[in-house]
């Protein structure tokens, strides 16, 4: 207290014109706490990635030093059939997953905001898988579990169903992995619950005693009022089904495989990048994919004009 | 109330909208930032001259397993021994990992003064100067086979030394055979048709399988090529074999697994990521399967039984013989070292060395070095000695060695692989995937 009086005092002293020393030292500071983060993001971050942009204009083995070749590998990308294997192998699995793995994640928000007797503990159970899924012990514990003598066939077996080695079929690959993804719905769930938390009881109350079903006040309170909750989530796992890797190499080893059928985009690049030792390829490949998602960010965003309601 | 909820909420929802972009933005920098992390190229130094280091310090790269650290670590110490003068540092990864760790290094300008290569990347670092012709330093290479000894050389100069031989061969497990009521077959007469028979004879069996599918894999068509007088890659580095014997190939396998001679296709893709000690033959549901000479330890041990090694069917019945000695593995150089003399004395001790030797065993593959190789014969287990006497027996029926693979070679195996796949699950026929495979291939070496 009497810290900010002094500096008020000390404001009114030297008047509007000038800003006070401390004012002035605060920049300094700021650029002093910023500094560890700035310099991380220029050498980590922005450093490679300007790297990646010129090496996508050249062509890059690695071995050899880079040579400058325009927008070849841009072109060549128009003629690659797996590539455009690996943009339907993601934007299925992006399409599919990610919807499916924010209403799961709503559903259990639902019910665990109702409050019940170890609340704490279910939320931090259903939790647990986005703490895991994307480790490689949980992608080989997949290949177990949906393997031809895996736990999947051994249960559909008590009703006389012999099911397919799901993970090595080139039908059905891609599914268990968009399964895996939406197994790890806990961190949209918990944006879901803090949401839930965030609107008023009383609208609940109003509408019930205007007569309205827990249907009714689910659609016409509970939705609009989480939209942008929704949006929030719905942003973010895009983002992050699009650069998914780490399933997609441990379940196929590393092939994309069977017959391509988990050829996950980032996948494909790093194939290109360090199998086939064409870096230049690889890196025009990582700013064709920062370009889409952009452009799905950007719609995303725009579209979000239309059903996302902030109640202002 | 109202105007306290728009106070809260005007707030609330620049929020949410910041978070959003900043998060999203974040994460897509992170992603990008993740999948680019390149290490600039830096400028080559150029090979340094001469090479008297008095005080040499080498590092020494390679790829295996924890067995094989051990052996390479025994050696460095056997070595420095020797040399006080210098100092060898291990630095070693798995199999996968070797490859990007490598390509990576080399681009940071940081390669290891001594490495371990194998065939298909061999030319790729050959050709683009990473590593030096060892011609020009003081090896002996005088008690190497010298078909073993021309699959290190490429424009007539050595850039690998083979440390090892292996043997690509049908391996036999005669208790499944006895347990199916199937004769072994003689494997210096068998047919393809004979081979057919027997896997498709064995699968009637239940739970058991006549043969693990061998389709996928570069060397079992290499041999089969060969018997058709044709090959894989030419001396030029180009694709020398006809579709047609491509289709035959794959048409063998379809033809077991329509009949119950190998599994189904996804049971296939399943066991083929799992490795030799979950290999048909290694859990005993199998009677044979494509194995290299050196792979038979793990796999008897596995199976808890003793295996056999068979000649490849059609030796006898083609052109030619397909079979041939692949060397396991190179020594190489790099062409930047500071000390290659130093580089060279350590890998002539790996190579000529009965102490060496002695230590490795038969780790790499046997010995390259005939000398060594019969200085250890007495050292070796029972199925050690069984594969040596296998590749001993071999020796007057194999013609020649396979070239060294053309650049991108390294490539091929998967392009093969998922080709295999799309013809086993039928969704290719095998006149549509040997095209595509051609062109692709193509593609990769042009």
């Amino acid at each position: 207290m009497s810290a900010l009086s002094e500096l008020g005092s000390l404001r009114k002293q030297k008047g509007q014109a000038s800003r006070s020393p401390l004012e002035k030292n605060d920049g300094k500071y700021a650029m002093f706490f910023l500094g560890p983060w700035l310099i991380g993001l220029v050498l980590i971050t922005a450093g490679p990635l300007l790297a990646s942009l010129y090496l996508s204009f050249t062509d890059y083995d690695l071995l050899s030093d880079p040579e400058v070749i325009g927008v070849e590998n841009y072109r060549a990308m128009l003629e690659d059939p797996r590539l455009l294997t690996s943009l339907r192998v993601t934007f299925t699995y992006v399409f599919v997953s990610v919807p499916l793995q924010l209403i799961a994640a709503l559903g259990l928000a639902l019910l665990l905001d109702r409050g019940m007797r170890g609340l704490a503990l279910y939320r931090s159970v259903f939790y647990l898988p986005s703490l895991l899924g994307g480790s490689v012990a949980i992608a080989i514990l997949w290949r177990q579990i949906f393997g031809t003598s895996g736990l999947v066939n051994q249960f559909l077996g008590l009703f006389g169903v012999d099911g397919p080695g799901w993970v090595s079929h080139p039908d059905y690959a891609l599914d268990t992995l968009i399964i895996l993804n939406v197994w790890t719905f806990g961190a949209p769930m918990i944006i879901f619950l803090a949401g839930l938390r965030q609107i008023p009881e009383m609208y609940y109350e109003a509408a019930a005693i205007d007569g309205a079903t827990k249907l009714r006040q689910f659609w016409s309170i509970t939705i609009p009022m989480l939209t942008p909750i929704i949006f929030f989530n719905l942003v973010l796992q895009f983002i992050g089904a699009f650069q998914s890797f780490t399933p997609a190499f441990v379940v196929s080893g590393g092939t994309g495989g069977p017959a391509d059928s988990t050829l996950f985009y980032t996948l494909y690049l790093y194939q290109q990048g360090f199998t086939n030792l064409d870096m230049g390829y690889a890196s025009a490949m990582a700013w064709l994919l920062l370009a889409i998602i952009a452009v799905l960010t950007a719609l995303n965003f725009f579209l979000s004009k239309y059903w996302v309601f902030y109640n202002d | 109330m109202r105007t306290t909820l728009r106070t809260t909420d005007r707030p609330r929802r620049r929020l949410i909208t910041m978070a959003t972009v900043l998060t999203a933005g974040s994460l897509a920098l992170a992603g990008c930032g993740q999948a680019d992390n390149l290490a600039e190229n830096s400028g080559e130094e150029p090979a340094a001259e001469g090479g008297d280091c008095e005080q040499a310090e080498l590092r020494y790269a390679w790829w295996g397993s924890d067995v094989r650290h051990q052996l390479n670590q025994e050696v460095i110490d056997a070595f420095e021994a020797e040399n006080p003068d210098i100092t060898i540092t291990p630095d070693f990864t798995d199999w996968a990992g070797y490859w990007d760790k490598l390509a990576t290094g080399v681009a940071g300008g940081d390669t290891p003064d001594i490495l371990m290569q194998e065939e298909r990347y061999l030319r790729d670092y050959a050709e683009r100067g990473v590593i030096a012709n060892l011609d020009d330093y003081d090896i002996a290479t005088d008690a190497i086979d010298e078909n073993i000894l021309a699959a290190g050389q490429t424009d007539g100069a050595l850039y690998g030394i083979p440390t090892g031989v292996n043997v690509y061969s049908v391996l036999a497990n005669p208790a499944v055979f006895e347990q199916a009521g199937v004769p072994m077959p003689d494997d210096t007469t068998w047919s393809w048709d004979d081979f057919q028979e027997t896997a498709i004879a064995i699968g009637q069996t239940d739970g058991l399988f006549g043969m693990q599918d061998h389709g996928y894999n570069e060397p079992g068509f290499m041999v089969f090529a060969r018997q058709n007088g044709e090959q894989l890659y030419t001396e030029d580095g180009e694709l020398g074999y006809q579709d047609e014997t491509l289709v035959e190939w794959w048409e063998i396998a379809l033809n077991l697994q329509r009949n119950g001679g190998q599994p189904s296709a996804s049971e296939t893709v399943e066991i083929q990521s799992l490795g030799p000690e979950q290999s048909l033959l290694g859990t005993n549901r199998g009677a044979m399967g494509a194995w290299w000479t050196n792979q038979l330890t793990a796999i008897e041990t596995a199976a808890g039984t003793e295996l056999e090694l068979l000649r490849w069917p059609g030796e006898s019945q083609g052109e030619r013989t397909g079979m041939y000695f692949k060397p396991a593995m190179y020594i190489s150089m790099s062409a930047d070292t500071e000390c290659p003399d130093a580089a060279a004395a350590f890998i002539d001790f790996m190579v000529n060395s009965e102490t060496a030797g002695e230590l490795l065993l038969s780790d790499r593959g046997l010995p390259a070095n005939t000398d060594v190789r019969a200085a250890i014969a007495d050292d070796l287990s029972p199925s050690e000695k069984k594969a040596a006497d296998f590749i001993a027996d071999l020796e007057d029926e194999i013609i020649d060695g396979t070239p060294v693979p053309p650049i991108g070679a390294g490539e091929v195996a998967a392009i093969l692989d998922r080709y295999n796949n799309e013809v086993l699950f039928e969704r290719m026929t095998p006149q549509d995937a040997a095209e595509q495979f051609r062109s692709e291939v193509e593609a990769a070496i042009g």
